[in-house]
């Protein structure tokens, strides 16, 4: 299950009908909320000066928040790995290059996962680096003690952990030293990083908002190495033995050119070139809106995996479609709600939801089912559809399907869709 | 300055307390009982949570930032609220008596989901308390990160780390729950309750 399933299974599972949260009268609870309050003193408001200017948020401005979790990657299908045979396309080479292109070039060391996603902050990247077999991902086994208090048992031994190293890089400018208590300073590329030696891990967060961190122990601990470099924010984060070895780690870091980090990438998706054909041929067959256009389909120029790629074809075509279907049900025009029924009806058959694995699939599924209805069933329980088609992720690819969150981002300057 | 004009500025003072206090009651309460209702097991409780991060809310209305922070720092309070909700018999007040009675009962049905969305809200169990509300602040409350962030306390970098770390391992505990399945699988699954 990739990010994109993984959140639109956990949207499913929201709890709360926000259709009936959105009629439930608190205003007329003002009054009650006002008396209780009666006797208790307000905290001392001072009168008005001159109400200082907030900056404008550019929130979702600049391009609705879109979690494409963005596996890159490589090649000529079934081609090993060599430089000079190798060709890549300008959108992979400009993917490369939204990232700050770094690789660690300890002895024996790759890379073992990339992941990239860009939001309404801008864009964060992660990367995994391994010597060895690769670490699996450590679950975590977690206690709860009689007096409420959690705890979390680490599975891996730290010969394991420390034979991996995450950087990760985001593009917005928090303030470095609020991050770093008391660092040591240590070089790392051109610049100086600020290093904290005892990162450890939160075990523990207290009602009172305590937190007590896993110290680590002699021979075992986790250090992180913050700085900045070329407009990003950039963490290198390791489990190591002591600090010659995480300042070993850091020395290794090296900025390469585009092909060289193409090049060290693990070999497992698309080539980036094939990407619009990819596109083209999931989208054969599929009745498109008047307002589609293959620009809609997030495209971070990396190729994600083949499900994924299918995943977001699949949720642009079908959130625009449900878009016209809600807005022709608010209005009454019965003609353009059938055109989008008609639609959906096709989507069992649609190249796009055929390559698309996971949770997905079934949602969409059903959500086309009960499309003649407006209803979805759920046990007993009846449900209005649109709002449980907005788990699509529409918002997120700037096609929100409820009212109010078409208002929401009217208000925060997200272009509507294309008519 | 003279007692009345002190006097004066105090009924003023307070006066714009209210209007402020009633304009943050407005905006906020409906995304507030939202994320109670998301975090508890009863209307009641719920509405508790609703009542007393108001009243909190009131008390510290000077510290209460202007703008989107005003509704970040809500839920942060209600975090607090509910955790104590959880430990004791909540106070019941008037609002919170009012509010619980006019709350539909289905307005939250828990679990909500159909089978992926159970397993996954299973395998969220196992994640620990502050990436677990992590995850559910970005994904039902809609922050981003740095909003999420704020709510938590955290520094932005450390909630994006803990957000990947969090999704990564959720996969993981999925991926675990799945192999369980496979090998001792359940003789009913019931899809909603």
């Amino acid at each position: 299950m990739n990010t994109r399933e993984l959140e639109v299974s956990l949207a499913a599972g929201d709890p709360v009908r926000q259709d009936l949260l959105d009629q439930v009268d608190l205003m007329g609870l003002e009054a009650e909320l006002l008396a209780e309050l009666d006797g208790e003193q307000p905290a001392p408001l001072p009168l008005p000066a001159r109400v200082p200017r907030r900056a404008r948020r550019l929130a979702l401005a600049t391009g609705i928040a879109i979690l494409a979790a963005v596996t890159a990657v490589a090649l000529l299908a079934g081609s090993t790995s060599h430089r000079a045979s190798r060709a890549y396309g300008a959108e992979l080479v400009r993917f490369a290059e939204s990232t700050p292109l770094l690789l660690l070039e300890g002895p024996g060391w790759r890379v073992e996962d990339l992941n990239q996603y860009k939001g309404r902050e801008g864009t964060q990247g992660f990367m995994d680096f391994v010597t060895g077999k690769p670490v699996p991902d450590e679950s975590v086994r977690v206690t709860t003690g009689g007096n409420g208090a959690i705890g979390e048992v680490r599975t891996l031994p730290a010969a394991v952990r420390q034979r991996q190293v995450e950087l990760s890089w985001h593009t917005d400018d928090p303030d470095l030293s609020a991050t770093v208590p008391h660092p040591v300073r240590l070089p790392v590329l051109d610049t100086t990083a600020l290093v904290n030696t005892h990162a450890g891990r939160i075990i523990f967060t207290s009602n009172a908002g305590r937190q007590v961190v896993e110290p680590g122990k002699p021979g075992d601990r986790q250090m992180s190495a913050t700085w900045t470099e070329d407009g990003y924010r950039l963490e290198l984060r390791a489990d190591v033995p002591d600090l010659a070895a995480f300042a070993e780690r850091l020395s290794w870091l090296a900025k390469v050119d585009s092909e060289t980090w193409l090049d060290a990438m693990p070999a497992k998706v698309v080539k980036a070139a094939d990407h619009e054909e990819a596109v083209r041929e999931m989208l054969r067959g599929i009745p498109l809106p008047g307002n589609f256009k293959p620009a809609r389909i997030p495209d971070e120029g990396l190729a994600t995996d083949r499900s994924q790629l299918a995943g977001q074809v699949t949720a642009t075509v079908s959130c625009l479609w449900f878009r016209q279907w809600g807005e022709a049900r608010r209005s009454g025009d019965r003609g353009a709600q059938l055109e989008a029924e008609r639609a959906m009806a096709s989507a069992p058959r649609w190249p796009a939801v055929r390559q698309m694995e996971g949770g997905l699939t079934e949602t969409l599924l059903k959500l086309v089912k009960s499309m003649p209805s407006g209803v979805w069933q759920f046990g007993p329980h009846r449900y209005r559809l649109l709002p449980k088609a907005e788990g699509l992720g529409c918002a997120r690819l700037g096609i929100p399907l409820l009212p109010r969150k078409i208002e929401r981002q009217r208000e925060h300057g997200v272009p509507l869709p294309p008519q | 300055m003279g007692s009345g004009q002190i006097e004066k500025r105090a009924a003023l003072g307070e006066e714009l307390a209210k209007v402020r206090f009633g304009k943050l009651y407005r905006e906020q309460a409906r995304a507030i009982l939202g994320y109670a209702l998301r975090r508890t097991e009863t209307r009641e409780d719920a509405s508790d949570v609703v009542a007393e991060t108001f009243l909190v809310a009131w008390r510290r209305l000077d510290e209460v930032p202007l703008g989107r922070g005003e509704r970040l720092w809500l839920y942060a309070v209600a975090r607090r609220v509910t955790a104590n909700i959880r430990r004791a018999e909540g106070r019941r007040t008037r609002l919170s008596e009012r509010l619980a009675e006019m709350l539909p009962a289905e307005l939250s049905v828990q679990p909500q989901s159909d089978g992926k969305a159970s397993d996954v809200l299973r395998a969220m169990a196992g994640l620990g308390d502050e990436e677990r509300e992590l995850l559910l602040l970005v994904t039902w409350d809609e922050l981003s990160p740095s909003e999420a962030a704020k709510v938590l306390g955290l520094t932005q970098i450390a909630a994006r780390s803990r957000l990947h770390r969090a999704r990564r391992r959720l996969r993981a505990l999925l991926e675990e729950q799945e192999s369980a399945g496979r090998r001792s699988p359940r003789p009913h699954t019931e899809e909603a309750r």
